[in-house]
């Protein structure tokens, strides 16, 4: 069969040895370890691989699974997969130094939370491919969206090497992946876009819970992590300007070709990272892993400045990290399933439906629970008056407060009654000095009312504040968030106790606000100042449920005007500068580097084709109305544009397609280059 | 809370009296004067509501006339639905259960029921009990106490529901009241002036609040409530409510290009494929979350307290409008917010130059949609030219809105779409006694339609009222949201929005006693007439059935279900033209509103003027409206 197969080929003729002639073939067996000499076996060109694998193991005499070993060749930087080839079709000679070792390797793996992974992954298919399998273990859908890089050179690299990096191992789940055949790589290419392929074992997927080691994995990888320290944020490359941002490009892998082929070896880190900002069909339910790791990119590129925002919004999104944590922590390992939190709160609601339909004893009691009756002082600075603050009975019904000269009066007629729907409501607390007011400004026709609430102690603040924050919206004090609101608010306080006390010490209950806010903040305020900006933004995300707390941040995000752009330091062709190039999912843009404005859009629907000169490295795009643009990337390769431009073309067929099999043939003709054909 | 409980308490005793004195009180005419409940919520009434009594006078006489035809037509209406009703019912469930007869101290059968029939309507509640078992006096009574804090508490919530009477002024400068309830969006109140006028129902048709004082206007968005905003309104205000055809409405989603695309030049996006345009929307409004357009540049902002207009580079954002200060870049650490949008909206303004001096004409505010004069804490800007202004609005719009924009644009092309289909079709229905259409909208459309025949059959609506007969048999319940038939043109000399107090009725006919009950009520804002479908489901025993039962709005059971044969429903319609309007047909509601008057007009804007009380039980409050509007009536008739 073979032969007849060498005979056919065009090779043959070439062939510098007899086909019967024999030779020796070196090959360096990995498994007898680093310092065993190369087994040299005895073979002829028309030996196809396997023949050669068989001779190999024969001679090493150990007995092992080899099942996964292939041949790679070292100086052409590429594996010998194909067993039915002979040597000959294969150009292999007597020169040439093969090693026979597994096509599964670990990797040290670096997910989006920042924590390296060690598990195995395959060196021997396409970066593509390996993702896939990587995203299959890690229970990942759409791993289309990620690929892997290299990770940025650390310099002081040595001392904390060993603690943090080694905790989570998954080189011992076995993966279906060792023995790879034609069909169960197609089976595997479905698994990876199927909804449910794992079986859920307490809410997680059955590889998982192996082991307590293994089920912490996946609490790692579905729970996100608490702030890391602020010192750590600083500690971490930063990008200061878009330059430094088109830096990122020359470091992903091609996903065209292996692990292997790209210099990457046993135990060496790779980032795992959402390469393409289009997350296709994000459900709860399924992506518990996917919203977390995908959270935690998002996050880390707001701490990191990787992606700009304004101070209201790294406010806002400090708030949400603050309230995410506080959320993730409190959670255990079962309803860390975002399901079980969407079902646990559809529950509730259906309870209360239920309670309200049915028990009208209930309702009675709820209508008549919600009040709130007390002393509080309180100034309205709006007079020119310079009177202070003045203690008044104060009554909080429904979203109204009612107050009076003193208690003895309040079944007369109040002083003043506010209704604060629609009011704006913002703190104005220090915990050190004892300081607890809420500034009200109730909107009137004649413009805002101010007013402030002076509150004696932290619990009456709480009690206070939530309600007033309720009112705001048109909640009333029944409403069932309001208990949360104030154990919220208590909790909040007592994480700028901590800080007023002492230096960032990070526990359960405290967190410094300086993780949650990016350096350049750090500079600017104190963690003293930061507190009570962030907490105003807290105010409007404290009932957020864990899940919609996510997808809030990331929703915020999505929407910041400078989301899921990736740059690119090209040179347009007949330009003498470089330019920055921006790939986004629908357009590129091309950025004047000097002000960093948007000098021209152009969008993918009115994209004719796009070719790539291998040769000399450009990028030729036309557009309709006969508009055409050249450039060569500066930095990256211009494969890794190629893909990106592909990839986005990819992505956006997906919608369109109803069958959940990722198309791979369809990514590696738009990607692939060169390497596709 | 110990307001509550001392309401709930006075309720239930109120109760037991009534039950109990149910019989001598059966044939006594005079009406026994029920006790004041204070109620909590009556703070929360009082707020925001003009004395309507004031801004009745103020309602042009044919607007007058047209409310009341309104008002009597729904009676009637409401009436005869009943009386069908009642006998259809009687036809098959009277003999059933008087056996489980309870306590004696009721007087049940002989009496109470003829004056059931004499007086028609809602006393169908007086269905017998179901025929269970004979509980024990005690159970009975458990159950009945349940019962009553059950009812007594969905009229509470029932009663809650604010009303206003809105004046709507339209473009050729005439003008349509209506009654609008504050669970009604924007949409359903176009959806009522599009029955009411004869405009093409096209997308651009919005209802509109101007305020002089300010000089703005500001389209409502669909998926607002009405209510609210208008409830906020100064009681001398003369802020106006238009409708009229807006083009900057919808114009992002007709032509998204011109929003998204707005660096590029206008002309060259002019031809932009339909395919391209439908795609720009999904890329912007169906993604995870919606992206506002990028818009950046210069406007005037006016100074804080100062009469000077200041340049400043502003840029929209999804979290706010932001501007870069002097001499920084504009990237976005710089960026100082000016305002955030959770909490304001966005009004064109009029002749700010001359107003405030400002460097064009193309002015646009943000404010809490409460301020309603000149403050401090309103955001003035102002545009080079006018379509840098409807830029700017569009974009803060989509920011504050989000996606709810898009799905509203999509409801009204979809509403665009089927009124053509409708107004053909109501036509047909109208001429063949037709089925009641399948869903609710379509079912008020069509109900709604032929409205405009009764304009055209007169200007005197008291003659040509009730509606053609024809049009009634196709109308299932009355349409939840009041119409008034259109009045005849008027000068659009004042408009005002008429605050009706918050109709506590409900609770209110509830209580009172028997006999009054038993009274047609005075016509009550329609809405919950239509919530009165008479087969009462948990048919409550006797005793309380008779007192209070048939005012109570049952669990709201399916109206169409409910709804009497048609035979009865054409029996209903020829008696509906029967009663003159002017004094409200049926026997006499005359002692009711009497008593309510004392108290039921006075109504305060400031803080809790708990005065309320009296006017909440003495009468339903319905009859306030009825009374004044017939006093009104009567003094026009006089002159």
């Amino acid at each position: 069969n073979y032969s007849e197969l060498s005979h056919t080929h065009p090779h043959n003729q070439y062939k510098p040895t007899h086909p019967c002639t024999a030779w020796d073939l070196t090959v360096t067996v990995e498994d007898l370890g680093p310092d065993a000499p190369p087994i040299q076996i005895s073979v002829t060109s028309e030996l196809h691989i396997g023949g050669v694998i068989l001779k190999l193991v024969e001679k090493t005499n150990l007995k092992k699974d080899w099942s996964d070993h292939a041949l790679w060749w070292e100086q052409k930087q590429q594996w010998l997969l194909r067993t039915g080839w002979t040597l000959d079709k294969c150009g292999v000679h007597a020169d040439a130094r093969l090693v026979f070792t597994p096509q599964h390797k670990p990797l040290r793996l670096g997910l989006p939370n920042g924590v390296t992974l060690k598990m195995r992954a395959c060196f021997s298919s396409s970066a593509f491919r390996t993702v896939m399998g990587i995203c299959r273990v890690l229970n990942l859908r759409h791993p289309e969206e990620l690929s892997l890089l290299r990770p940025v050179e650390e310099k002081k690299k040595k001392k904390d090497k060993d603690s943090s990096e080694e905790l989570y191992d998954l080189t011992d789940v076995p993966l279906t992946a060792g023995a790879l055949n034609n069909t169960s790589k197609k089976l595997l290419i479905h698994c990876c876009s199927a909804r449910s392929h794992w079986t859920l074992y307490d809410g997680m997927p059955a590889h998982f819970a192996d082991s307590p080691k293994t089920e912490a994995v996946y609490k790692m990888l579905s729970v996100s992590l608490p702030s890391p320290a602020p010192e750590a944020i600083a500690k971490l490359y930063r990008p200061a300007s878009v330059v430094d941002k088109t830096h990122i490009h020359t470091r992903w892998l091609n996903s065209s070709r292996s692990l292997m082929q790209q210099g990457i070896r046993e135990n060496d880190k790779l980032w795992l990272r959402f390469k393409y900002y289009t997350f296709h069909d994000m459900d709860p339910k399924y992506d518990a892993v996917r919203l977390t790791q995908l959270y935690e990119q998002a996050r880390w590129a707001i701490l990191l400045e990787d992606i700009d925002c304004t101070e209201e919004e790294m406010m806002l999104f400090g708030a949400l990290q603050y309230h995410i944590g506080k959320l993730s922590l409190s959670q255990d390992m079962v309803s860390s399933c975002q399901g079980m939190d969407d079902l646990e709160s559809a529950l509730k609601s259906l309870e209360v439906k239920m309670v309200g339909d049915s028990n009208s004893t209930d309702t009675l009691e709820n209508m008549t629970a919600p009040e709130l009756n007390d002393y509080l002082k309180i100034f309205r600075p709006k007079r020119l008056t310079l009177k202070g603050y003045k203690q008044y009975w104060c009554k909080f019904q429904d979203t109204s407060i009612s107050y009076y000269k003193s208690s003895e009066d309040r079944y007369g007629e109040p002083i003043q009654q506010l209704n604060l729907k629609g009011c704006e409501v913002a703190p104005d607390v220090s915990v050190a000095g004892q300081k607890f007011c809420i500034r009200l400004l109730i909107p009137a026709p004649e413009g805002m009312n101010e007013i402030y609430l002076r509150c004696e102690n932290e619990k009456q603040y709480s009690q206070w504040m939530a309600a007033c924050k309720l009112a705001s919206k048109g909640l009333m004090l029944l409403d069932s968030s309001y208990q949360n609101e104030v154990k919220n608010i208590q909790t909040f306080l007592a994480m700028q106790r901590s800080n007023s006390a002492g230096p960032a010490a990070q526990t359960d209950e405290s967190i410094n606000t300086h993780s949650l806010v990016s350096p350049r903040y750090h500079k600017k305020y104190k963690p003293k100042q930061l507190t009570p900006r962030i907490l105003e933004a807290y105010q409007n995300v404290a009932q957020l449920s864990l899940t919609s707390a996510i997808l809030k941040f990331l929703q915020i995000w999505q929407a910041l005007p400078d989301f899921g752009i990736s740059y690119f330091m090209v040179r347009f062709k007949g330009s003498r500068k470089d330019e920055v190039l921006g790939i986004t999912n629908n357009r590129l843009i091309r950025i004047d580097l000097g002000i960093g404005d948007v000098v021209k859009t152009w969008r993918y629907n009115n994209m004719r084709q796009w070719n790539v000169n291998w040769d000399i490295r450009q990028v030729a795009i036309e557009f309709d109305g006969n508009i055409n643009i050249a450039f060569t990337c500066v930095n990256a390769d211009c494969k890794v544009v190629h893909e990106y431009i592909g990839g986005y073309i990819f992505m956006s067929t997906r919608s369109r397609q109803q069958s959940d099999t990722l198309n791979e043939e369809l990514f590696h003709k738009l990607t692939g280059g060169h390497e596709a054909l | 809370m110990d307001d509550i409980d001392a309401m709930f308490s006075d309720m239930l005793q109120e109760m037991d009296l009534l039950t109990q004195s149910l019989g001598e009180e059966a044939e006594s005419a005079p009406l026994p004067k029920p006790p004041t409940i204070p109620g909590p919520q009556e703070m929360n009434f009082s707020v925001g509501f003009t004395d309507f009594n004031a801004s009745l006078h103020d309602l042009e006489d044919n607007d007058l006339d047209a409310l009341m035809a309104d008002l009597v037509a729904d009676i009637s209406a409401t009436e005869e639905k009943f009386a069908t009703e009642k006998d259809t019912l009687k036809g098959s469930a009277p003999v059933a259960p008087i056996p489980s007869q309870p306590p004696s101290n009721l007087s049940f059968p002989g009496s109470s029921s003829t004056l059931r029939q004499a007086t028609s309507s809602n006393s169908i509640a007086a269905t017998p009990p179901p025929p269970t078992s004979k509980p024990s006096k005690e159970e009975l009574e458990e159950q009945i106490k349940a019962d009553k804090i059950k009812l007594a508490l969905e009229k509470l919530k029932e009663a809650k529901v604010k009303k206003l009477v809105v004046k709507v002024e339209i473009m050729d400068g005439s003008s349509k009241t209506l009654m609008v309830d504050e669970r009604q969006t924007v949409r359903d109140v176009i959806d009522n002036l599009f029955e009411k006028t004869h405009c093409d129902c096209n997308v651009d048709w919005s209802v509109c609040e101007t305020n002089p004082d300010l000089q703005t206007e500001r389209g409502f968005e669909d998926h607002e409530n009405l209510v609210e905003p208008l409830s906020t309104w100064t009681r001398d205000t003369e802020n106006k409510v238009l409708f009229h055809e807006k083009k900057d409405k919808y114009e992002v989603f007709r032509n998204p290009q011109n929003f998204y695309m707005w660096k590029k030049d206008k002309k060259s996006l002019k031809d932009m494929k339909e395919k391209d345009k439908e795609q720009l929307l999904e890329e912007n409004f169906c993604g995870a979350s919606v992206i506002v357009p990028d818009l950046e540049g210069i406007l005037y902002l006016k100074e804080d307290g100062k009469k000077s207009w200041k340049q400043r580079y502003f840029l929209l954002r999804a979290s706010g409008l932001y501007y870069s200060p002097k001499g920084k870049t504009k990237a976005s650490r710089d960026l100082v917010c000016l305002v955030q949008f959770d909490n304001v909206n966005v009004y064109y303004c009029k002749e700010y130059r001359i107003k405030y001096k400002a460097p064009t004409d193309h002015c646009f505010i943000l404010k809490h949609s409460q301020i309603q004069k000149e403050s401090q804490y309103i955001r003035y800007l102002c545009c080079d030219d006018e379509w840098t202004m409807t830029l700017w609005v569009t974009g803060i719009r989509i920011a504050k809105y989000g996606k709810q924009l898009y799905d509203n644009y999509k409801a009204a092309v979809r509403k665009a779409a089927g009124s053509a289909t409708w107004a053909s079709r109501s036509i047909q229905a109208s001429s063949s006694a037709s089925t009641p259409s399948p869903t609710p909208k379509a079912r008020a459309a069509n109900g709604h339609a032929p409205q405009p025949a009764v304009e055209t059959k007169g200007s005197s609506n008291q003659t040509s009222f009730p509606p053609p007969p024809a049009s009634m048999e196709t109308l299932p319940p009355p349409p939840p949201d009041p119409m008034l038939p259109p009045p005849p043109p008027a000068p659009p000399s004042t408009n005002k929005v008429n605050q009706f107090p918050p109709p506590p009725q409900f609770p209110q006919s509830s209580f009172p006693p028997p006999p009054m009950d038993d009274l047609p009520p005075p016509p009550p804002p329609p809405p919950e007439d239509s919530e009165l479908p008479p087969d009462f489901l948990p048919p409550p025993p006797p005793i309380f059935s008779s007192c209070g039962g048939e005012a109570l709005p049952p669990p709201p059971p399916d109206p169409i279900a409910s709804l009497p044969p048609p035979p009865a429903l054409q029996n209903f319609a020829s008696a509906g033209g029967a009663p003159p309007p002017p004094p409200p047909p049926p026997p006499p509601p005359a002692p009711a509103p009497a008593a309510s008057k004392p108290a039921g007009s006075v109504r305060k804007v400031a803080p809790p003027p708990p005065k309320r009380t009296t006017p909440q039980l003495a009468a339903p409050s319905g009859g306030d409206l009825m009374s004044e509007l017939m006093t009104a009536m009567q003094k026009k008739r006089t002159q």
